[in-house]
């Protein structure tokens, strides 16, 4: 059992320094951002970070860069093999003593929901089959983001995307159900997966307080509210978080000593259309005619997993 | 060949006035292109598009640097280095400044290359289509009438065009095309000469050195320099603290995705508008509601 | 030479690819297996796994994660070894262009095989050839010799502080690969006097020492510029390469230039080769010169950079030259041939005709007397296609094999 002191209690518990500087070119009101701000706060700088080819690719744009630690771009598909490569070559410095431990880093993955569930992804499992010590933090914005908003292994059902239409014949837009990252993560049992929320500082912090000092994968899924591609006002962002977490759509939870343990159960769960409405990708769902049938099916989803889970 | 080169946020229609433009020149038999420069910003950073019109096939392509035609749909933008949409421009070239303030000020102010045609577009999308941002039509109509070249027949058949390739349909496009009468209503054409074809001169080129690796591959080993880049000119909204009511409680601080609200040395949160993009957050956050939502373009323009 | 100082051994190329890396004193090997490259990481695998080798070989997913964490690990400081072949070659194609751009050093063996459509085992070109463009430094040996000593020679000139460039060593699959001949195994203490271990010329990651690399450029002329130094670190290759041999002789007595010339100088034709098959090629041209015909053999050592002016030099006054490609750009042809025929333009003792051959494909062999063949096509004036060693043997038998395949 790991015995990690949830040592934060309040906002201002947070580690005032902020890693991230500002400056990029990433969107106003991104909600990945505060997830990876927030994240940093609690790893501090010394932090390698391999990038996936997406939104956050913008962090560093040279001659630029936000970060204290490290940063390399990779490719779409590579980053967690790039992570291989110097977690490897770390190693085998350390091994020759030509590596000092405070030279040493926390070797950590960026990558969007369209690397991580789709193009990346068997590179990632064969990560976590060799017990690579990382980090990999998944900004989901459910869908393809830099591109421009196209539906990716994470897009969820009955969400418009540029590359599913809504129409007389498509009219959930997204037909398809958002793949369970966190599901294929844990079928090859990692030490550590949890999901996270920007709206949720503390349970985040907290989580990453408990998964810095494990060895091994270890996985966040930060659902990250994109205010162009969701379409809402940036002034939202968290607004939207939170009806994610509330409606029970967006579970907060842990994976840990082979358990899952959610870390903010919702007492009463709002119906799911609250999440729907305030979003652009999902209104069809409400105008012109209402379709019940679909909102329906995405609520069914959400009282079937909690059903499981109570 | 007349060029113009329009200039906006993301989020603006900059684009869409650039195709506005294009396809009611298209209409009025011209030949015609527009081209808008995607970057890597995003909404709320500066955007830049081109449209050219000519009675001849047009051999020109990218980016218009000699503009003859400047349409400046956020004055915000004036001031901005980065954007430098001023950039390019000499006396021939025929300004145009979505603004209320006097030319005459404008000019002395950022140091313009000639005297600028203004016309507060932002206060007629809010009368006509209820929104503050500059919007597509009253800047696709405003460099459409200067030009002297489209007709308003044209103009509100392009606008049909592309506002219904945007799902723009119903009263929201007769709303716009409201917009566009009273816009083209509002300005006069202008005359813009047609620029003399200049000879070639060469080019500088340059034998470039080998250098060493650090210096030939793209290494930053600077730390953090990413804060020289000041993003607090994507702001259309500010958010301004009411220290009197403000009880300390930083929530803004933790909900700022860019991390630009400090803590200062009395425990006070203090907004740095160098970054602050202007994203509301805090203010939607605020559980006091001590985060006040401000017009930027209501602050006094400081000149360069 | 103290006779002690080396060791002859039976091996085959893909171990003497194994033994160049093992003298090199390699680190690191993500490794994926491939026919026919694989026995190359089985040694490794082995070395590493008894320890008479020092470091780590990870198993990875695919060759595009294996690139990626090669180059990973050369930006982190340590000496890396990785082979390929192939299609895994396509595989990894993104991953190898990336970390050129990196502009880290470490060394690559690939082990040449046709590619598909339709798939098959055997040896061809195109695999190396589609990373022409890549930024690699490569290497093509004849011989189980070259082999190893490319790869050593290969660390050399990729971590020399004016290249940083990746070098891929390119052998035959099968023919050289699986074909043991006696190899002079240098001296360990040899070999590192050669080859110290790798300092890193440029900063590698490090806690101390952040950095982000590899970063988005937005803008033509700062991309330009990174592209343009990438293209004079390379050229810069081929002054390392003639440092590095004459170095490698000195201390082990083999001689290496970026164009091998085997009676060129009197010859009145001359075929251009590269790789094991140039061994056939110098038999022919004995046998040809027998028949009275004065032919040459230029063999390509080196094919990025590309040594344009050695060969322009090597081929000067020369009437006629064949190129043989093993390797065909469907619509094009042979793709060393525009090369050859680029460096030699603006000669004033060009070549009267420059024939483009593609033969050898797909394991398809190259016979002694289709070299007369070649001879009688530069003789005649007609030809404008490429001469593709295709004879009506090969015709009868794919015959045979469609009357089964159809109904």
């Amino acid at each position: 059992m790991i015995q990690i002191p949830s040592h934060y209690k309040k906002v201002t518990d947070l580690h005032p320094r902020e890693e991230i500087a500002p400056g990029s070119a990433l969107c106003a009101g991104c909600g990945g951002l505060e997830g990876l701000r927030l994240a940093l706060k609690e790893l501090g700088e010394n932090v390698f970070i391999s990038n996936a080819a997406g939104c956050f690719t913008l962090l560093s744009v040279y001659p630029f860069t936000p970060f204290r630690g490290s940063w390399l771009y990779t490719t779409m598909g590579a980053p967690v093999p790039a992570a291989q490569g110097v977690r490897d070559a770390l190693d085998i410095q350390r091994d020759q003593g030509e590596l000092t431990e405070e030279d040493d880093f926390q070797v950590m993955v960026v990558a969007g929901d369209g690397s991580s569930a789709d193009m990346g992804l068997s590179p990632t499992s064969a990560a976590i089959h060799r017990n690579l010590d990382f980090i990999y933090f998944c900004y989901d914005n459910e869908a393809y983001g830099n591109t421009g908003f196209q539906l990716s292994g994470a897009s969820p059902y009955g969400s418009r995307t540029q590359t599913t239409p809504v129409t007389k014949d498509h009219p959930a837009g997204a037909e398809m159900r958002k793949k369970d990252l966190f599901e294929i993560w844990k079928s090859q049992n990692p030490p550590y997966i949890a999901t996270v929320s920007p709206r949720e500082p503390i349970d985040l912090s907290n989580k990453f307080a408990k998964a810095k000092i494990l060895k091994g994968p270890r996985l966040f899924i930060c659902l990250s509210p994109c205010p162009p591609g969701w379409g809402f006002d940036p002034r939202d962002t968290h607004v939207i978080a939170k009806l994610a977490v509330d409606t029970g759509i967006f579970p907060l939870k842990e994976y840990v000593d082979g358990q899952v343990v959610h870390t903010r159960v919702p007492r009463k769960r709002i119906p799911v259309e609250k999440y729907l409405e305030r979003q652009k990708r999902f209104r069809h769902l409400f105008v012109p005619k209402r379709q019940d049938e679909i909102i329906q099916k995405i609520q069914d989803g959400v009282d079937h997993y909690w059903e499981h889970y109570s | 060949m007349l060029r113009v080169r329009s200039h906006g946020r993301g989020g603006q229609g900059i684009k869409t006035a650039s195709q506005i433009m294009g396809t009611a020149a298209f209409l009025s038999g011209y030949q015609s292109q527009d081209f808008p420069l995607y970057g890597a910003e995003r909404r709320g950073a500066p955007i830049v598009a081109f449209t050219r019109v000519s009675q001849k096939t047009i051999l020109e392509r990218g980016p218009i640097s000699l503009p003859d035609l400047l349409l400046i749909g956020d004055e915000t933008l004036l001031e901005d280095p980065q954007a430098a949409p001023i950039c390019g421009s000499d006396e021939q070239t025929v300004l145009f400044i979505n603004s209320e303030k006097d030319p005459q000020i404008l000019k002395g102010s950022f140091n313009l290359p000639s005297l600028p045609v203004t016309c507060g577009l932002t206060k007629l999308c809010l009368q006509y289509l209820n929104d503050g941002m500059v919007r597509s039509t009253a800047l696709g109509a405003a460099g459409a009438r200067l030009t002297g070249r489209i007709s308003l027949e044209d103009l509100l058949e392009s606008v049909e065009i592309e506002l219904d390739v945007m799902g723009i349909a119903g009263q929201p496009l007769q709303s716009n095309l409201d917009l566009v009468r009273e816009v083209f209503g509002a300005l006069n054409p202008v005359t813009i000469k047609e620029r003399e074809e200049s000879a070639l001169s060469p080019s500088k080129l340059m034998v470039l050195e080998q250098k060493e690796v650090q210096d030939a591959a793209p290494i930053i080993t600077a730390t953090r320099n990413m804060v020289q880049r000041k993003t607090g000119n994507w702001r259309i909204h500010r958010p301004e603290i009411d220290y009197e009511d403000c009880n300390n409680c930083m929530i803004c601080y933790a909900r700022c995705p860019e991390g630009v609200i400090e803590m200062d040395p009395e425990g006070k949160p203090v907004i740095d508008y160098d970054h602050c993009k202007g994203c509301m957050i805090c203010a939607q956050e605020c559980p006091k509601h001590s985060i006040k939502t401000l017009w930027e373009m209501d602050y006094e323009l400081e000149p360069q | 030479m103290n006779s002690n100082l080396n060791k002859k051994r039976m091996l085959t190329g893909n171990k003497a690819a194994a033994w160049g890396a093992r003298l090199a004193g390699i680190e690191y090997v993500p490794a994926f297996p491939i026919t026919p490259q694989t026995e190359i990481v089985e040694t490794l695998s082995q070395w590493f796994a008894d320890g008479t080798l020092q470091g780590k070989f990870t198993n990875m997913d695919s060759e595009h994660s294996m690139f990626m964490a090669a180059g990973a690990a050369a930006a982190t400081g340590v000496r890396v070894f990785t082979a390929s072949s192939s299609q895994g070659i396509l595989h990894g194609l993104e991953s190898i262009y990336t970390v050129a751009g990196w502009r880290v050093p470490f060394v690559m063996v690939n082990v040449s095989r046709a590619l598909a459509t339709p798939i098959t085992l055997e040896p061809d070109h195109n695999d190396v050839m589609a990373t022409r463009d890549c930024g690699l430094i490569q290497l093509h040996a004849e011989t189980c010799q070259e082999v190893l000593d490319f790869v050593l020679m290969g660390y050399k000139i990729a971590e020399h502080p004016l290249v940083s460039i990746p070098v891929l060593v390119n052998l035959d699959g099968f023919v050289l690969s699986f074909s043991r001949e006696p190899v002079m195994i240098p001296d360990e203490k040899a070999a590192l006097e050669f080859l110290p271990p790798f300092k890193p010329v440029q900063p590698v990651f490090r806690a101390s020492q952040p950095m982000a690399r590899a970063s988005a450029v937005f803008g033509g002329g700062t991309y330009t510029y990174f592209r343009i130094q990438q293209d004079l670190a390379a050229r810069q290759a081929e002054t390392v390469f003639n440092e590095t041999a004459r170095e490698f002789a000195e201390r082990f007595g083999r001689t290496y230039e970026p164009v091998e010339r085997f009676h060129v100088d009197d010859a009145e034709v001359v075929f251009v080769m590269s790789n094991s098959f140039a061994t056939k090629g110098k038999s022919a041209v004995l046998k040809l010169r027998k028949q009275g015909i004065k032919a040459g053999l230029l063999k390509l050592s080196m094919f990025r950079p590309f040594p344009g002016e050695a060969i322009a030099n090597a081929l000067a006054g020369c009437q006629k030259v064949a190129v043989i490609d093993q390797n065909l750009a469907p619509g094009m042809g042979g793709i060393i041939y525009p090369e050859i025929v680029t460096a030699m333009y603006d000669k004033k003792d060009r070549p009267k005709k420059i024939l483009s051959v593609v033969g050898g494909l797909g394991g398809k062999d190259i016979k002694e007397d289709d070299f007369l063949s070649i001879v009688e096509r530069l003789n005649d004036s007609e030809s404008k296609r490429p001469l593709y060693l295709f004879d009506e043997g090969d015709w009868s038998q794919f015959q045979q094999l469609q009357k089964i395949a159809l109904v």
